[in-house]
């Protein structure tokens, strides 16, 4: 009986240790690109061949940037 | 990015270029636009050095998050949606058509 009080003790102490561990791969770090900053400019090649470059566009057109996983996925 | 394409029409009418990007190859791109028709472009980030420099690689996926970011045309980022918030671009359609009407 006390061992088992013990075991349940020790585990009840250890769960909240083994969660503070996953928790980084859960929350990851904020962008380090936010409103309010200059978006770094790039170029890059896109579907068809053509180098698109971030300052094509500046003084020209708003630019809607959509950062995505993988093709072949949704969304 | 199908998403983005329904809404095209709108966002183009608002001064807005969408651009796509991913850590897939050129080849990658080419194929899914063809099978999803979209005409925007896809930009190859092969390698993830663009990824990596907006803060965005997941060493889960190995791959990009799914951001959306809305630059103005002095190249200043001025909406950010982030994960599951970044699959419905009505907040980008918005934010540009309201954009438009404030010029």
């Amino acid at each position: 009986m006390n061992r088992l009080i013990t075991t349940a003790l020790v585990a009840g102490m250890l769960l909240p240790t083994l969660r503070a561990a996953d928790k980084p791969a859960e929350t990851p770090p904020p962008p380090a690109v936010k409103v309010g900053d200059i978006a770094p400019d790039f170029t890059l090649t896109d579907q068809n061949g053509n180098k698109v470059s971030l300052h094509d566009f500046k003084g020209k057109k708003n630019v809607a940037l959509a950062f995505y996983i993988f093709a072949f996925t949704g969304g | 990015m199908q998403n983005f394409q329904q809404n095209l029409a709108k966002l183009e009418a608002a001064d807005t270029q969408v651009l796509g990007i991913s850590m897939d190859s050129p080849f990658s791109n080419k194929a899914w636009a063809q099978q999803i028709n979209v005409t925007f472009p896809l930009l190859s980030d092969w390698g993830g050095d663009v990824t990596k420099q907006y803060g965005l690689y997941s060493p889960k996926y190995k791959a990009a998050r799914r951001v959306n970011y809305l630059i103005d045309k002095d190249g200043k980022v001025v909406e950010m949606q982030l994960d599951s918030d970044a699959i419905d671009p009505t907040k980008t359609v918005e934010a540009c058509e309201a954009r438009k009407l404030n010029r």
